[in-house]
This record gives structure tokens, C-alpha cells and sequence, in this order.
């Protein structure tokens, strides 16, 4: 996957993506994960969405925690929605781009990588799924 | 028999209570966490999106998490604090609000 680009934004605005189909299904996975977990508290994966906004109170301020759990849906929501677009608008680019980082630190807090140790030794089919998704948000990134 | 007694105070020194300070409510601040996953480059673009900081001042932010552990990116009412923590968190970043002392 090193080399060519995998998103370039061209002189329309417009995000290319030029992802082939086994990219595209582990983009896809990935939002349909984070999806899932947001309204499946059994997800493996909630715990990491659903971290406290002031960890000095007992229960969170519940406005805070609905916007946020609009916001995560509506971000995975439009990002599994335009998983075979060949170009995204800006939006939709963020889109993915939110959606794809919240599916890395969920992984990552999922399997207890929670240093550059932990990551180290974790194992290969972690860190190859953890550096895919790093890749990812790497070239999508420079688009912004 | 008549009152020594001025019929008007010539002062209120003593009377009215001045207070000298001037109390204000604590400010709240925006705390991001590092994480060993996620790529420097993408923590830039999110700070430049949701507070407008420019590139520079986005990448010493960044740094300063990267470095410390931790770092304080905004700083104000509590309601807009928890805004931007929300926004923080949509994006995939680690983030609590906490009042300064």
C-alpha cells in the first residue's frame, strides 16, 4: 500500500479516492464497526465512544453525551453512505476522516494499547489492521 | 437636654462595606490525551478545523501532547468547553474539560 497516494484532493475541491477493493472493504468494516458500536453497548468498542466529558462528576452532562452521540452517528452514518464514492466533497472527506480515527483509538483501547510499549507487542494481525488504518488517515489528512 | 450629637453624619466611613476584589468564576479548560496510535498529522488537522488555531500553533499544540502527555487547548466558559470536548471526541481524539485551580 506505500507509494501512490490513497486520497489526493484535486483542483475542484473534490477528495479522490483511490482506494482498490480491499481497501475500500476495510474502510468499510471500520465504519460499520463504529456504527454498531455507538447504539450496541455490548459493542466492544463503546466503551472507547463513550468516555466521560468531565471525569470529575459522577454522571455526565447528558445534553453533552446526546451531541456527541448525534454527531458520531451522523459522521459514520454519511461516511458508510459514500463508502464506493470515487470523490467526496469536504464534508464528506471529514467524514471519513472522524469516522476513521475514532475506528484506530477504538481498536486501540479495545485491545489495551494504551502506550508505545503495549503497541510494540501487540499482536501482528493488530498492528497490521492499526498501521492499514494509520495509512489511511496519513494520505487523508494531507488533503486538509 | 440638648444632644451633642451632629443631626447629619458627615460620613459613611465604616458603614458601607467595600469589598476590594472582584470574584470571577474559575475558567474551564479543553485537556487532549496522547495515544500511541494516532498520527501526529491528523491531530494538527483537527485542532485547525474545530478551534481555527493557525498550522503553527496547531503543530506546538500537537507537540505539547505528544511530549507532556497532555495539553491544555482552550480555555474559557464551561458550556463552550464542552462543546468543543464533544467535537474533540467525534473526531476520534481523547479529550476531558476540567476547571483550572
Amino acid at each position: 500500500m506505500a507509494g501512490a497516494k490513497l486520497f489526493v484532493r484535486r483542483r475542484d475541491g473534490r477528495v479522490e479516492v483511490r482506494m482498490n477493493e480491499f481497501g475500500r472493504s476495510v474502510v468499510k468494516s471500520a465504519f460499520e464497526n463504529v456504527l454498531a458500536a455507538e447504539r450496541d453497548p455490548a459493542h466492544e468498542w463503546h466503551i472507547a465512544l463513550s468516555g466521560p466529558i468531565d471525569p470529575s462528576l459522577d454522571h455526565d452532562n447528558p445534553v453533552s453525551m446526546l451531541a456527541r452521540q448525534n454527531e458520531l452517528s451522523t459522521n459514520a452514518e454519511l461516511a458508510g453512505l459514500t463508502i464506493s464514492e470515487e470523490f467526496l466533497n469536504d464534508g464528506e472527506a471529514w467524514a471519513w476522516l472522524t469516522t476513521l480515527q475514532v475506528a484506530l483509538r477504538s481498536t486501540a483501547q479495545s485491545n489495551g494499547l494504551l502506550s508505545d510499549e503495549q503497541l510494540a507487542a501487540s499482536t501482528d494481525e493488530i498492528l497490521t489492521y492499526v498501521r492499514t488504518l494509520q495509512q489511511f488517515l496519513f494520505d487523508l489528512a494531507a488533503c486538509f | 437636654m440638648a444632644s451633642t450629637q451632629p443631626l447629619r453624619r458627615t460620613t459613611t466611613e465604616g458603614e458601607v462595606d467595600v469589598k476590594d476584589a472582584v470574584e470571577t468564576q474559575k475558567p474551564w479548560s479543553v485537556v487532549v490525551w496522547d495515544d500511541p496510535v494516532t498520527p501526529m498529522a491528523v491531530v494538527v488537522v483537527i485542532f485547525r478545523k474545530i478551534f481555527g488555531y493557525s498550522n503553527n500553533k496547531c503543530t506546538q499544540l500537537m507537540l505539547a501532547v505528544h511530549h507532556e502527555g497532555r495539553a491544555l487547548v482552550w480555555s474559557g466558559h464551561r458550556e463552550r468547553a464542552e462543546s468543543y470536548c464533544v467535537k474533540l471526541q467525534v473526531a476520534g481524539l481523547q479529550c476531558t474539560i476540567e476547571q483550572d485551580n
